[in-house]
């Protein structure tokens, strides 16, 4: 009886390593992650590698991409330009990756996308942003404005029967950009702007464009400030002045909201990701995070979940195609699907993801309760010169 | 009315984040640069008395203590040596604020902090409901500026440091310890460094880098004002008013820059300062 189980227990070492062989024959496929493990993208930054980190492992105990295992290479991109710019020609020339799946600031992915093009690596992009970035290599699976902004003016409109909006922002690409989009929206829908504020990045005394809001009297307040600290000042100040109007912020992340306590409480998000989605794709993601990470765990965010997302897209382009070959994989990429956390993606839409968007309030506790979800919102024509 | 309040609280704020700076670059003449991260660590003791459920209120003497001690370490390892190299004393205390804003990071992470606010909701003044907090900071600014300057003008203790600050070698030679007065000074600067810290966080947002936004505009009102707080008082009171009409009636990016620019004119017209020190 001893000599049989001893058999049975070394036959089967035995047939775990012959599989383990087999499936790990060929040379690992290697993904590159830029990320800004230091400067502004730092506070992030760790959500989205333990969000990589489970893709990776997710896959991997499946039996990895076309039976190769798959391996990570995360690499610090500074939170800026020049650091991406750096991060990325490491990844690609000298790490001689398959793909990058990467969120970046808007200057740093336009630093890096001549890179990405010379390398002809195939880069997922996973940040939202303000729109109209167009590569041939790249494809974009995070919101753009038309996306984000239309579900908080329609919500205030139908809702809170608002005519008139008051817009603040930060001054840099990202709030110019999306303000510019939110008045052009406003107004298309007979909405009216009477007011439209600007700090600089750093700023943080509101002093003045709180009583601009305050003698303005709109119906409902919309801001899309720097992440952090301008987040939060603007926020405490308004609530300091005593501002009850309805009030939509489109650059704030669960997990700020979650810090701010109080004086988050009743702010109006938007998002294609938020933790509290009931489906069981989103449980399942939140309890392998957390059965994964424990403790530490870092909140998935709207930037972390497309990260997740988009290593499993990339698996599906390069089973579709056959092969790691970019010039195969890059057209793929279009047309295969996920069907994940937030929904069923595919970034097929001139090169972006009709994603579906949800209407979320902050409640006393920090959580958000989701208010409504908008379907399939559309990205538009972001890049129509692109096949 | 509202303008009015939006004046005389912004002049108050500013004066509470420069008090501090005022006692060592203004009274000392040493170039601080750590103040923006003082000015971070009260904001840390703010996040401290939150984490402990402590009354808010606490946070106040929480940070003046603990600024005190550290001012206390800093002077004596770090910028003692350095009174007579004031350009070594900038590196000095440029690479302190760096280095507390490491410690600041290790310790508590890079991510905004939740921090309790003593006082919320609003006052009504004149009909206007205005944030019952930035309120309060108009008599403490006030209360600050008359215990300060009569900690300078109307004690020994003050007479003692302005001998010291003036003429070293013939205080010393008058048995004035200038060492001591030197240690006492820097200490109480920081100690209200970090308390202005602590008193801005129901306005700011509490991360390690919330000090630095302050500290330029801090070391534009200390240059242009000399180094009494009368005149600091003063200076405030017509910088922020700039600010506030540049921001309201231009644009509020204009007027980030106000400051700036009003204390490099003042300074180019009066190199002596605005207020007459």
């Amino acid at each position: 009886m001893k000599t049989f189980e001893r058999f049975f227990r070394l036959s089967a070492m035995a047939a775990t390593a012959t599989i383990a062989v087999n499936a790990y024959a060929a040379d690992p496929i290697k993904i590159g992650v830029a990320v800004g493990l230091s400067g502004a993208n730092s506070v992030v930054a760790p959500a989205v590698v333990q969000s990589s980190q489970l893709a990776v492992d997710e896959i991997n105990a499946a039996g990895g991409i076309l039976g190769r295992k798959v391996e990570l290479e995360i690499v610090d991109d500074a939170s800026g330009a020049v650091g991406a710019q750096k991060a990325f020609d490491t990844l690609v020339f000298q790490k001689k990756v398959n793909a990058i799946i990467a969120m970046e600031t808007s200057a740093a992915r336009n630093a890096a996308l001549p890179v990405v093009s010379k390398g002809k690596v195939p880069f997922i992009y996973t940040s939202f942003y303000e729109g109209r970035s167009c590569n041939n290599s790249m494809y974009v699976n995070g919101w753009v404005p038309e996306q984000q902004v239309a579900p908080v003016v329609d919500y205030f409109s139908k809702n809170k029967n608002a005519k008139t909006f008051f817009l603040v922002g930060s001054d840099y690409a990202f709030g110019r950009g999306m303000l510019d989009f939110t008045r052009k929206y406003i107004e298309q829908k007979g909405g009216k702007v009477v007011g439209e504020e600007y700090l600089p990045i750093d700023g943080s005394d509101w002093t003045s464009v709180v009583s601009k809001i305050r003698s303005a009297k709109p119906d409902a307040l919309i801001s899309a400030t720097a992440g952090g600290a301008p987040n939060v000042s603007l926020a405490k100040q308004l609530k300091g002045a005593g501002m009850t109007t309805p009030y939509g912020n489109l650059a704030i992340d669960e997990g700020t909201a979650k810090t701010m306590g109080e004086v988050a409480n009743g702010l109006y998000v938007s998002a294609s990701y938020l933790t509290s989605i009931d489906t069981p794709e989103n449980k399942k993601f939140m309890a392998a995070m957390t059965k994964k990470f424990g403790a530490d765990l870092k909140t998935p965010n709207e930037l972390s979940e497309p990260q997740y997302e988009a290593f499993y897209l990339y698996k599906a382009a390069v089973e579709k195609a056959g092969s790691t070959d970019s010039v195969k994989v890059i057209p793929t990429l279009g047309g295969v699907s996920f069907n994940g956390p937030r929904g069923n993606v595919q970034m097929n839409k001139s090169r972006h993801t009709p994603l579906s968007m949800r209407l979320g309030q902050v409640q006393a506790d920090g959580s958000i309760q989701i208010l409504e979800t908008f379907a399939n919102v559309d990205p538009g024509e972001q890049c129509p010169n692109i096949k | 009315m509202v303008l009015l309040l939006d004046l005389l609280t912004t002049a108050a704020m500013l004066f509470v984040v420069t008090a501090g700076l005022m006692m060592i670059f203004g009274v000392m003449k040493i170039v601080n640069f750590a103040h923006g991260a003082l000015l971070t660590l009260g904001g840390y003791a703010s996040y401290v008395t939150t984490q402990l459920k402590l009354d808010p209120w606490l946070s106040w003497p929480l940070a003046l203590i603990a600024g005190v001690m550290v001012g206390m370490v800093v002077e004596w390892l770090i910028v003692k040596p350095l009174y007579k190299r004031p350009l070594d004393a900038i590196l000095a205390t440029w690479g302190l604020g760096i280095v507390i804003g490491q410690l600041i990071v290790m310790g508590f992470g890079r991510e905004v902090q939740f921090v309790d606010s003593p006082l919320s909701g609003t006052w009504s003044i004149a009909g206007v409901d205005y944030s019952a907090y930035r309120l309060l900071l108009v008599p403490v600014a006030v209360a600050l500026c008359l215990l300060l300057t009569g900690l300078l003008n109307g004690t020994r203790f003050g007479i003692r440091t302005r001998a010291v600050i003036m003429n070293e070698a013939l205080a010393s030679g008058l048995g004035i310890h200038s060492g001591w007065v030197r240690f006492v000074t820097f200490s109480l600067g920081a100690g209200l460094g970090t308390l202005a810290g602590t008193m801005i966080t129901p306005l700011s947002s509490v991360d390690p880098n919330m000090g630095m936004p302050w500290l330029v505009s801090a070391f534009m009102l200390v240059m242009v004002s000399g180094h009494s707080m009368p005149s600091l008082m003063l200076t405030c009171v017509v910088f922020g008013a700039c600010q506030v009409l540049v921001s309201t009636y231009a644009s509020p990016v204009l007027g980030g820059l106000t400051i700036a620019v009003l204390a490099a004119v003042t300074l180019r017209i009066r190199p002596k300062g605005f207020a007459h020190g």
